[in-house]
């Protein structure tokens, strides 16, 4: 690669690095990194794998590959929203050491891709956010208002969620559904 | 010559020796036949000739002094015996190192090559000297008199030569593994002068003398990589041919002719190219399913027809095309003649191992990943079960031990077997070892095999000291975990005093398999097809009864059954009719109730994400002609599953499984 070709690619990188997408979870914004994003598709009901947690609605398929997806309300401890018109999957890649992960996520919501540099992200607060503080970026200020960017290396590691789910599966083994 | 042809030398010789190998194991058995013989020197001649090619000279000079050797028990003159079987297995061995090094980069390895020097002191000890090999060789009624027919060879290499990625040099070489070079003129009347002189091109020509018994085909086959860029005139000079020589020379070209004839039969492929071909053939099934589906819809006849009819080539393609990946299981089972040989040898045990079933075919990616697994059971087996010899006699039976391994078609899948007939596993010792290792709290309520299959279990070893082979404590708990990587399970079969059998089950291929589609509420399922046997309507009277009785009167015998519903924990309300499909596994029959038969399907396996490694009862996902998602049952584990269950609910204790 040439050097200017680098320079360019490496401007437009740091420029993608601010780049955020911004979604509706109930009534709170949150935005993710736009460099882990793929794609957004239209909400089609996954199929369900038995015996897993709630936070794991099933899989899709993405031109052919079994996609899991994640339902981040569950997640968060929180009630799941009602499927709506607006409902949306994003599907998300992860990145940890050499293995990546592509898993897609139920949002009630999509709203922009909007850019919010450095300077106007503060760090996660110790307490008092609604959702684990160790899911948070930092807290982004658009428009006057903080939305939270997420760690999805944190909220989507496979690792945590495997584990959950394998204690899920096995819960229903010791005490079988009647 | 080019590096990009390395690789396939490598890999040639790699095969060859493979070959030299087993033939020389047989010929240690004492079953010393012709062919044997033959395809030892052939394979030693070959490797010779293609590393002369590649100028690998360190190669072609120890393995001239093997193949002379090896013409000489060709010829009769030298008796082939365990003795010398066993130093030229050692010899074989060092050309693998050899070849091995070249591959690493590493051609000039000085121990390797101290290490051929007293290899060579040995066979010649044996054998009567490299120097001897030679002069008997060429004395021997084969080639009498041959006496080194004197050739000129006129060469002159094209311009094109170097730029084509040819060494001249590398030629010259190769002849003198053909014979001496007596003389060797430089013919450089072609070279231009030094303004005109281009630093890519060849102007060189050669004119040789060659003293060599071998037969002009021979010599003129040592330019073969530049037929089309060299002019070439082989001719004989002085010494006449005699009757013999042309005798030879009729044998070697039946024998070129025999070999090329069974080259042309088989193609290598690289493998990379073959899973792609199985990927697109997997998408084309489901694109197939998907216009089958709207054809029905669209409800034209003629439509409809035609795409059965392509349903049905489609069908035969893919099974032509997972042929493709089949290859038999012999050549790994005879990979472990060697390794129960050298096993045997350094723990002082006499073993000969059987082999069965060579011919049985499998997914070569499930062969690669099952022969870790098979060495370790091997070595397990010669190492653990089979006793010493004063034991063994002492117990009446025949001092050599045998091991066997055995592979055969069962039911849509294959089973490789590894038997003993050695001790056996002690009911009582595993016990004891398992509750002193904490894995379970009373042995007593167990059946043999559920003990039995407590030595997969992690962490546990019954050997009562740590060998150099196993023992370690890791072990039998990795081979359960390969195994059931692969979709395939693991049961253990032993009789105190009489030895023991391990039976691999696994699935006859990893990419496609043929479904039974059915459907619970809103989700739907695929059951292997090759397990299903039949399906019946779920009567009335077990429908209501939802509480304790689990089984159905099947014609005079119990089947007992499973709801997926409840196994699964599915939301939806049973429906109005519910059917059971019966299934065979693992020895065992049971019904699963589902509400619909959806029909037969070729289901193209998707893995699914690591998230899900840790789920039983489901094996992975495949793509409906809708573009849904249905499940693959795993019935093995869901079998499982419904013991533990059952288990659990009789008397609560812990899980043996998992």
């Amino acid at each position: 690669m040439s050097k200017t070709a680098e320079i360019v690619d490496d401007a437009e990188r740091r420029h993608d690095l601010n780049q955020y997408l911004t979604f509706v979870l109930g009534r709170e914004t949150f935005a993710l990194g736009i460099l882990s994003i793929k794609e957004i598709l239209e909400y089609s009901a996954p199929t369900e794998i038995p015996m897993m947690p709630a936070f794991i609605r099933g899989v899709v398929n993405l031109r052919g590959a079994a996609v899991p997806v994640v339902d981040l309300c569950a997640r968060f401890g929180r009630p799941s929203a009602a499927v709506t018109k607006k409902t949306c999957i994003v599907i998300v890649e992860t990145r940890v050491e050499d293995e990546s992960h592509v898993i897609g996520v139920v949002v009630d919501a999509v709203n922009e891709v909007l850019e919010i540099p450095g300077t106007e992200i503060e760090p996660a607060p110790s307490f008092g956010a609604s959702i684990r503080a160790d899911f948070i970026e930092g807290m982004g200020k658009v428009r006057g208002k903080f939305v939270i960017i997420l760690a999805a290396n944190r909220v989507l590691c496979v690792e945590e969620m495997e584990m959950l789910t394998h204690a899920a599966a096995s819960g229903d083994v010791v005490q079988p559904a009647a | 010559m080019t590096d990009s042809a390395l690789p396939t030398f490598i890999a040639e010789s790699r095969e060859l020796l493979r070959e030299m190998e087993a033939a020389l194991l047989e010929c240690e058995q004492g079953e010393t036949g012709a062919e044997a013989v033959n395809s030892i020197f052939r394979a030693a001649h070959t490797i010779k000739g293609s590393s002369g090619l590649f100028g690998l000279d360190g190669i072609v000079a120890f393995t001239h002094v093997v193949e002379s050797v090896l013409d000489r028990v060709r010829a009769n003159t030298l008796q082939m015996d365990r003795a010398l079987a066993a130093i030229l297995l050692e010899c074989r061995d060092h050309i693998e190192h050899l070849v091995n090094a070249v591959a690493d980069g590493k051609s000039d390895d000085v121990q390797l090559a101290t290490r051929g020097e007293s290899l060579l002191q040995k066979l010649s000890a044996r054998a009567g000297g490299p120097a001897a090999a030679h002069t008997t060789a060429s004395t021997t009624p084969v080639a009498p008199a041959a006496g080194h027919a004197l050739w000129r060879i006129h060469v002159q290499f094209h311009a094109e030569v170097l730029r084509n990625g040819m060494d001249p040099l590398s030629f010259i070489r190769y002849l003198g593994t053909l014979g001496d070079i007596v003389a060797l003129k430089l013919l450089t009347e072609r070279l231009p002068g030094a303004e005109e002189f281009d630093a890519e091109a060849c102007y060189l020509g050669f004119e040789i003398e060659l003293a060599s018994s071998e037969s002009q085909q021979r010599i003129e086959a040592a330019f073969e990589f530049v037929r089309d860029d060299c002019t070439l005139q082989v001719r004989q000079k002085g010494t006449a041919a005699s009757e013999v020589v042309a005798d030879r020379r009729e044998a070697d070209t039946k024998e070129s002719k025999a070999s090329k004839s069974s080259d042309s039969r088989s193609l290598r492929v690289d493998g990379d190219k073959l899973d792609k071909l199985i990927d697109l053939i997997g998408e084309l099934v489901t694109a197939g399913a998907t216009t089958t589906i709207t054809a029905r819809k669209a409800g034209l006849s003629e439509l409809n027809e035609s795409t059965l009819r392509l349903a049905r080539l489609v069908e035969e393609v893919r099974d032509q095309a997972l042929k493709l990946r089949m290859v038999q299981i012999g050549p790994t089972f005879s990979r472990f003649q060697r390794i129960v040989r050298d096993v045997a040898r350094e723990i002082g045990k006499e073993i000969r191992l059987e082999t069965g079933g060579a011919e049985t075919e499998l997914d070569k990616t499930l062969i690669e990943s099952i022969t870790d697994p098979l060495t370790h059971l091997v070595r397990n087996a010669i190492d653990h079960g089979i006793e010493t010899a004063e034991v063994r006699r002492s117990r009446g039976k025949n001092v050599e031990g045998v091991v066997r391994l055995d592979a055969y078609h069962d039911s849509g899948s294959v089973v490789i077997e590894v038997a003993d007939d050695g001790g056996g596993l002690k009911r009582e010792r595993i016990i004891a070892k398992a509750i002193e290792r904490g894995l379970i709290t009373d042995g007593s309520s167990l059946t043999d095999s559920e003990a039995f299959a407590l030595i997969f279990e992690p962490g546990f070893s019954t050997a009562e000291q740590v060998t150099n082979l196993s023992g370690r404590g890791v072990g039998m708990d990795v081979v359960k975990r390969n195994v059931n990587a692969l979709r395939g399970t693991v049961e253990l079969d032993s009789k105190e005093g009489e030895g023991t059998t391990v039976r691999i089950r696994l699935p006859l291929t990893l990419a496609i398999i043929d479904g039974f589609l059915v459907g619970v509420g809103n989700s739907s399922f695929v059951i292997p097809l090759e397990l299903v046997e039949e399906c019946v309507e779920l009567g009335d009277e077990h429908r209501s009864a939802d509480g304790d009785q689990r089984y159905i009167n099947l014609r005079g015998a119990v089947l007992p059954f499973v709801r997926l519903r409840e196994m699964f924990s599915l939301r939806s309300s049973a429906s109005r009719r519910e059917s059971i499909v019966v299934i065979r596994c693992a020895g065992q029959r049971i019904g699963i109730v589902v509400d619909d038969l959806l029909g037969e399907m070729q289901a193209v396996i998707k893995p699914l994400s690591r998230l899900f490694s840790r789920i039983r009862g489901i094996g992975g996902s495949t793509i409906l002609g809708t573009g849904q998602l249905a499940l693959i049952l795993d019935v093995t584990s869901l079998l499982d599953l419904c013991l533990n269950t059952r288990q659990t609910q009789a008397a609560p204790r812990r899980a043996l499984m998992d």
